[in-house]
């Protein structure tokens, strides 16, 4: 057990002194601006259909479930509202995060992983080059930069889906459901959202980039990176999401306590 | 110049490398044999600081090298090239791009006409041309080892460390690259380290060959010597050698 624990406290280690060394690279000799657009574009398509329709179906679920519940109340009119309200809180940037560590992240680690085995980044060491700039720091901006993207899209599109199951299943006609989102979506929900889908995205982005570049080991080695990635990514949204929840409710607190 | 003092090598339990020194002169042509798993690769990876060694000193041109940070060797490794034992082609490139990726780093100053030519230069040197535009995918593995040679000599290093250049290839390739690489010695005053299985070859064009075992230099000396070595492990190498003349 003790074993264990040490293994998981030097890789967390392991994966801080990496992403200092991927900022001090960003700092000191940053790569081409057209390196960071090819991963985004990369990304983004990749990603893009995925992602919006798992938002879509975000919002229907919401909305379905508190249909269920409001009707009891006889307070439909709030629909739209409170479903909008708890996926951009909340559910929109975990589930849609989720999606992406499967996504994303498994495509990064493999990728980072196969150059790692077959010797392609001690080739590029070799030539003089330095591979955290070449194809890391590439991919890691790219992936935050385009996840933020996504998951924005993710949260428009669950808002879309949320609105156009409440007029199939409850009845509810758009006009109607967008009427209370501004009296219960505030400009905090929303900062709070953003604040999530980033720190989900550097996350992630940290993740399956240090797992990949760090795999070893031939193909055996890039298919643990990938498991490990999958794994950590998703125990490590919902930890930094109960987090981020603490952080904003304590921010959100102090703001309104002073105005 | 490079030399090794006493370097050892260990993982986990396992020494690998158990104190090997010797050193090259400048413009001279080393060859290292030895059998499958005795740590001819792992010995090449400690000059470019790939591997750093558990104990010993690697000096190039009189420069300790093995205790510099990962940072410290980027203008080292500018000096060396080095060939893996695998083709490590970067598959998301195209053929072309993955020559000219170490000229783009070393020779920024270079237009596109001159890189192209380079490229081009550098590729019939291996015998290869036309396949400028196809990914690694799509040629066949000896060629994908021939552009990896391609690769490396194009940034046009002093030190080249060759790890098994002509496995797998076929005798005529296998006989212009030997060519080459003393060819580059001979010109260019490149110092080169070849690892290799291939006696015959090494007594043709070494200046100095090694032979490894079990992590030990079991020979070592310019080929008239080794052939004088009673060791079976070289001996085994030179009868291997003499039965390939005879059957020519
Ligand atoms: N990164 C590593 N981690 C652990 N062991 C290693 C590593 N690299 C090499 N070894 C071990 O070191 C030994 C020597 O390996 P090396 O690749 O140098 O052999 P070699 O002489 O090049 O053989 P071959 O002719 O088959 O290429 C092997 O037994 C291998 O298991
Ligand atoms: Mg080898």
């Amino acid at each position: 057990m003790p074993k264990l624990l040490i293994d998981v406290i030097d890789d967390v280690g392991n994966c801080l002194l990496f992403v200092r060394e991927v900022m001090f690279t960003a700092l000191t000799s940053p790569c081409s601006f057209a390196s960071i657009c090819e991963q985004i574009w990369t990304v983004t398509l990749q990603s893009l259909p995925t992602t919006a329709l798992a938002g879509f179906f975000v919002g229907a679920i919401m909305t379905v479930q508190f249909t269920l519940q409001i009707t009891t109340f006889g307070a439909l009119g709030y629909l739209g509202g409170l479903s909008t309200s708890g996926t951009v809180r909340e559910v929109g940037p975990l589930l849609i995060a989720f999606l992406l560590s499967g996504k994303v992240g498994a495509f990064t680690s493999a990728e980072l992983g196969t150059m790692q085995v077959t010797e392609q980044i001690d080739a590029i060491r070799c030539l003089g080059a330095n591979p955290i700039q070449e194809i890391i720091l590439p991919r890691y901006l790219g992936i935050i930069i385009s996840s933020f993207f996504l998951l924005a899209v993710g949260l428009v599109m669950s808002i879309f889906g949320g609105m156009l199951l409440g007029l199939v299943f409850s009845g509810i006609n758009p006009e109607e459901y967008v009427r209370h989102i501004p009296t219960i979506v505030n400009k905090f929900s929303v900062a709070n959202g953003m604040f999530k889908c980033l720190v989900f995205a550097f996350l992630l982005a940290s993740i399956c980039t240090y797992k990949g570049y760090s795999a070893r080991g031939g193909a055996k080695g890039v298919g643990r990176a990938v498991v490990s990635t999958a794994v950590l990514t998703m125990v490590g949204i919902v930890v930094f999401d109960w987090l981020t929840s603490l952080i904003t409710d304590t921010a959100m607190n102090v703001v309104l306590g002073n105005s | 110049m490079i030399d090794f003092k006493n370097i050892r090598k260990s993982f986990g339990e396992r020494e690998v490398l158990k104190g090997i020194t010797f050193s090259v002169p400048e413009g001279q042509i080393l060859f290292i044999l030895g059998t499958s798993g005795t740590g001819k690769s792992v010995l090449l990876k400690t000059i470019v600081g790939l591997l750093k060694p558990s104990s010993g000193e690697v000096f190039i041109n009189d420069r300790e090298i093995s205790c510099l940070s990962e940072r410290e060797m980027f203008p080292v490794r500018r000096m060396c090239g080095m060939v893996f034992q695998q083709p490590a082609l970067f598959d998301s490139l195209s053929i072309f791009e993955n020559v000219a990726f170490g000229l783009r780093k070393h020779q920024p100053e270079l237009d596109h006409a001159q890189l192209s030519a380079r490229v081009k230069e550098c590729l019939a040197l291996v015998n290869l041309s036309g396949i400028e535009d196809k990914l690694p995918q799509a040629i066949s593995y000896g060629m994908q080892k021939r552009v990896s040679l391609a690769r490396t000599v194009a940034v046009s290093p002093r030190i080249l460390l060759f790890d098994e250049p002509t496995t797998g290839l076929d005798p005529v390739t296998t006989n212009s690259i030997n060519h080459l690489i003393l060819e580059l010695s001979r010109k260019l005053k490149t110092t080169s380290l070849v690892v290799s299985h291939d006696m015959q070859c090494a007594l043709d064009i070494a200046d100095h060959i090694l032979v490894l075992d079990k992590g030990e230099i079991v020979a070592q000396g310019p080929p008239q010597t080794l052939k004088q070595s009673t060791h079976p492990l070289v001996q085994d190498f030179l009868r291997e050698a003499l039965n390939a003349e005879t059957a020519h």
